[in-house]
């Protein structure tokens, strides 16, 4: 979604090397910046070719005025930032030109390896470490978003059906981890002929629990391009995030463990305490911004435009209040986002919606890119400490353990499981584990003082992260003595996150289908879970099903009343439902804008539907006429679209001016959902009565691209002003006066032509432009075919399927997807069923 | 009542035939004496004494479903007045979780077969075919917890959903093709997607028996 659907059909295939130097150069360009300007004082900024700056101490001397200047230390941060983020952006855009390239590597990977690249080039310019990533800016604006966007649109369901599993693994899994990865580097470390002897117990068990730490970021950037079936994503991904609370405390625990002299036996129980405050704490601070937040949104119908930023605003905030009482934001923010989720997609407009999931979508790749860059330059550097046997038995331990803990833990909850997981299951998720820049920012929090051996740790880490994460890669100095040149060691090691998705192709381990949620889907889906509870009432017990439904009503009963601004409460299905009509009917405008020359049916859809109300544009529209019809009406949708804007808009810095695309949604809904309805209901009294009057349902539902004679389409328009907004435009008084008759003229008339054979018919279709100019006069000629258009609704979906994608809607036009293609229509009448006997009543 | 729940054999030949353990068994025959009231057999009535099942939307469904001839597997079609133990059995064995050593082939037909009892839910007519009257009534009965909603939406739903059922199933329809229900392969067609023996299960241990029952 958002920004990571890659521009395929377009995009010139550029590979993505060709970029590389282009990114390193504009990043050399800021680290040469930086460096050139944390070289001098503050004061005297200047660089470049610029005017120097006139030293200011002396009173005689006058400051002249300048014609041109350049202070780049005034802005150098934000400077800074924007090429930062402005670089990530389009390494991430260069990925995605070479389309194969995304699909052999994971995107994080190549990411690493534009950051090494970039350390590399900081690190050769400037003879000096390039920054690392600091680990606040990391915490409290690069993670955040992250984890909002996976919570905002974490599948609540499967997470809370699978929640013990979930929270199993994550309690008790890296407890495992932690203190068997520390446990087992200690004695590593015993053996003196490492040369790690100066490490101590808790020194170790430090490590062990940071280095545990499953991190969500890489998880979901390794897991959402392999589309795993969704119960094992949301098992590691949840798992990734719920461990942070574990991680968080652990780390804290040993951390002042080590800072401490001694440690008595009220610690650790205040260590195990603390672990509950912190969880349960930020979980709390979660929910209760979640319900602020949704309450927010319920006053918010006035001022729509600030409606998204509630979200972001909330969400954050729940995150750093937590953080500020050292609670695990992490778990906070997720907290929150998912309370806050259900009740403000009720709350918000349509287009905010839209804003806050692209809003989120944006801020939580870029924020991806950037920690994956910030760690291949962090990578580069002196603060490496190589130790063979330290690095690689935490290697092993960090596998092992990992491994062992998912087989015993799955063991033991497979029994409380009632889809027990397989061992496939159980390979991927300890498979999964994949470490990332949690453990890394962490590894760079430890105080030096501390921990002497502080660099060994952070090689150590790195090592883990790049092996899990992708092919190992590791800079390593060629001595202790810090020597500057380094040499980058490429193991090509078969790594996680490379081998993932063959792995997970071999070993056949279930995908998820993912697609269009259907309306019929959810049906199923409701009706599924009440079947189910039902069941469980039969048989008196209470399961998940009962506590499903148990909070649903509650919720039905207070929390939406509360929280939800129009005070009916709504179905799942019919909320799904509404959204769906609206996103297909935006489609329908879509693809009737982007098509070159729009087809007669999108454009007399939008003309007609929409800006009818607008003199101006009927003007617009008659003055465009022209010798073909086609053209005209392309002429006319251009100008119709130009004009409408102007007409209407003024500027409001509060309001969006209710545009066109949005009404016209609205319009075309309208109109859809009632001539649904309409054919539904024909075709199927149609059918139940004779089947073989299956043929004359083409009658009560136009073919799609028939064309409408232009003058007659305006006539139309302006007659039916007034019926235009309702929902039966063509039962108001105005349009009835006109058509009734027609309807009924046309209607003799296709019954005529239904009996005999018409060979000309063919002939008539294709100079139907010609015809068409006639207008009214020739509406007892069969050649004018097309006339019933206006008698009749016109079902706007004809098209079976409504909630597919624009892209196949525009190919759809021409064609395939349309249900009634006239000319080939046309024949198979002439062929089809001759019987006179249809009652009129059933068409009207 | 206790023939079935004392010998032995016949408990085991009914936990063969249904596929549950005999813990289980005995936890839903307790559970199925409390309903009956201590009879061979259960009635409608009886199922007006479970207190939540009231709440349900479908509730009308579901028990229809215990006595709809077709889910007890005998090939006769039309409604029971009454279901004894092992049919009751019968029915809640649909809702059985899948076994770690099934095979492809069982897992298809378990597949199958918990589709079937949904598929007959919807069809009520019994003729093979969810016309779209009956997805109406499914869809009005879903919605029917929601005073506030009209049933002109709950039909406008029921219309989309069919539309989109047609579009999955028959794919592009011809420009003079009807569709006039959802046959039992296009449903099946349709839940391709749901993983529904992962889902349609209901745990059967620790059937709280006192609790919910008066």
């Amino acid at each position: 979604m958002g920004g990571r659907g890659p521009p395929r059909p377009a995009a010139p295939r550029l590979p993505a090397p060709a970029l590389l130097p282009l990114l390193a150069a504009l990043a050399a360009g800021a680290a040469e910046a930086r460096a050139t300007s944390e070289g001098q004082l503050p004061g005297a900024a200047a660089m470049g070719t610029g005017t120097p700056p006139s030293p200011s101490g002396t009173a005689f001397e006058e400051t002249r005025l300048h014609v041109f200047t350049l202070d780049y230390p005034h802005v150098q941060i934000p400077f800074e930032i924007t090429l930062w983020i402005l670089l990530a952006s389009l390494a991430k855009i260069g990925f995605h030109l070479y389309h194969k390239l995304p699909s052999i590597v994971p995107e994080s990977c190549l990411l690493i390896l534009v950051g090494l690249l970039l350390g590399g080039i900081i690190f050769g310019a400037e003879e000096k470490s390039p920054p690392v990533m600091n680990s606040d800016v990391f915490f409290l604006y690069l993670l955040p978003p992250i984890v909002l966007d996976a919570g905002y649109f974490m599948p609540t369901r499967l997470f809370f059906e699978n929640f013990g599993t979930i929270f199993w693994y994550a309690v008790v899994g890296t407890l495992w981890n932690a203190i068997g990865i520390g446990i087992s580097l200690y004695g590593i470390c015993q053996i003196s002929a490492f040369g790690l002897t100066d490490i101590t117990l808790l020194q170790n068990l430090l490590f062990g629990s940071l280095i545990s730490a499953v991190d969500p970021v890489a998880v979901l950037a390794v897991f959402e391009n392999i589309h795993v079936n969704e119960q094992l994503y949301i098992l590691v991904f949840g798992e990734s995030l719920l461990n942070d609370a574990i991680t968080v405390v652990l780390y804290n625990l040993f951390k002042s463990f080590c800072q401490m002299r001694t440690i008595k036996v009220i610690d650790i129980f205040a260590g195990i305490a603390n672990f509950f405050i912190v969880g349960i704490g930020g979980v709390l601070i979660g929910i209760l911004l979640g319900f602020v937040a949704a309450f927010t949104t319920r006053f918010t119908h006035k001022i729509r435009v600030i409606e998204p930023l509630f979200v972001f605003l909330y969400s954050y905030l729940s995150y750093i209040t937590a953080e500020m009482f050292h609670l695990s934001g992490i778990m906070a923010i997720t907290a929150c986002a998912m309370t806050m989720n259900k009740y403000v997609e009720e709350n918000v407009s349509q287009k905010s919606y839209t804003t806050i999931k692209y809003f989120m979508k944006m801020l939580s790749s870029v924020s991806e890119t950037l920690i994956f860059i910030f760690m291949g330059v962090s990578t580069v550097g002196k603060n490496h400490e190589w130790n063979w046997a330290f690095v690689s038995f935490t290697l092993l331990f960090c596998l092992i353990w990992r491994a062992l803990g998912v087989f015993v833990l799955t063991q033991i909850i497979n029994v409380f499981r009632t889809i027990p997981l397989t061992f496939k299951d159980q390979f991927i998720i300890a498979y999964g584990g994949l470490r990332g820049a949690i453990c890394f920012s962490l590894v760079f929090l430890l105080p030096p003082a501390v921990f002497p051996r502080k660099k060994l740790f952070i090689t150590a880490v790195i090592v883990v992260i790049f092996f899990t994460v992708f092919i190992q890669l590791s800079a390593k100095p060629a001595n202790q003595n810090n020597e500057f040149t380094f040499i980058i060691i490429v193991f090509y090691f078969s790594s996680q996150g490379i081998t993932i998705r063959p792995l997970v192709e071999f070993l056949d381990v279930k995908r998820s289908n993912k697609k269009q949620p259907a309306v019929s889907e959810e049906i199923y889906n409701r009706f599924f879970d009440h079947v189910k509870t039902g069941i469980e009432d039969v048989c008196g017990h209470w399961g998940h099903n009962f506590w499903r439904d148990k909070f649903k009503k509650f919720d039905n009963k207070y929390l939406r009343r509360l929280l939800i601004r129009e005070n009916q409460p709504k179905s799942s299905i019919v909320s799904l439902y509404k959204k769906l009509e609206i996103k297909h009917a935006i489609e329908m405008a879509e693809s009737g804008m982007i098509s070159k020359v729009p087809s007669s049916v999108s454009l007399r859809g939008l003309i007609t539907f929409n800006y009818v109300s607008s003199t101006d544009v009927l003007t617009n529209l008659q003055q465009c006429g022209g010798k073909h019809v086609q053209h005209i009406g392309h002429h006319a949708f251009q100008a119709v679209t130009v004009a409408f804007p102007f007409q209407t808009m003024s500027y409001n810095r509060h309001s969006l001016a209710a545009d066109a695309s949005e009404k016209q949604a609205k319009e075309i809904l309208i109109r859809r959902r009632h001539s649904l309805r309409e054919s539904l209901r024909k075709t199927n009294s149609l059918s139940r009565e004779r089947p073989a009057a299956a043929n004359t349902k083409r009658f009560l539902s136009l073919p799609k691209n028939t064309k409408l004679p232009e003058k007659l389409r305006v006539r139309n328009k302006t007659s039916s002003r007034v019926g235009d907004s309702s929902d039966s435009e063509l039962d108001a008084a105005t349009t009835v006066l006109n058509l009734r008759p027609r309807a009924g003229k046309i209607l003799r008339d296709q019954r005529l032509r239904q009996q005999r054979p018409l060979p000309e018919f063919r002939v008539e279709w294709k100079n139907e432009v010609d015809g068409s100019q006639d207008g009214r006069g020739e509406q007892q000629d069969p050649s004018t075919l097309t006339q019933p258009s206006i008698g009749f609704r016109q079902p706007l979906l004809t098209r079976p399927r409504f909630g597919t994608l624009s892209r196949e809607d525009l190919t759809a036009d021409h064609g395939s997807a349309r249900p009634m293609p006239p000319p080939r229509l046309v024949r198979e009448a002439s062929q089809g069923d001759r019987q006179r006997n249809k009652p009129e009543n059933q068409l009207y | 009542m206790g023939s079935a729940h004392s010998v032995p054999a016949e408990m085991r030949e009914l936990a063969d035939r249904t596929g549950f353990t005999s813990e289980q068994i005995e936890h839903l025959h307790r559970r199925f004496k409390q309903l009956s009231q201590d009879q061979l057999t259960i009635r409608k009535e009886n199922f007006d004494s479970i207190p939540d099942l009231e709440f349900n939307p479908i509730r009308g469904k579901i028990v229809h479903a215990f006595f709809d001839k077709r889910n007890l597997r005998q090939e006769s079609d039309g409604l029971a007045d009454e279901i004894n133990f092992e049919d009751f059995l019968t029915i809640m064995s649909y809702f059985r979780p899948i076994e770690m050593n099934m095979d492809e082939e069982q897992l298809e037909r378990f597949r199958k077969e918990k589709l079937k009892f949904l598929f007959h839910m919807y069809d009520s007519d019994h003729d093979g075919k969810i016309t779209l009257q009956e997805y109406r009534n499914v869809v009005e009965e879903l919605l029917s917890g929601n005073p506030h909603l009209e049933k002109e939406s709950a039909r406008s739903i029921a219309d989309g959903a069919m539309m989109e059922a047609a579009s999955i199933c028959v794919g592009q329809m011809g420009p003079d093709q009807v569709y006039e229900g959802i046959t039992f392969e296009d449903f099946l067609k349709m839940w391709q997607g749901i993983d529904i023996e992962t889902k349609m299960h209901v745990r059967f241990l620790n059937v709280d028996t006192i609790a919910h029952c008066y």
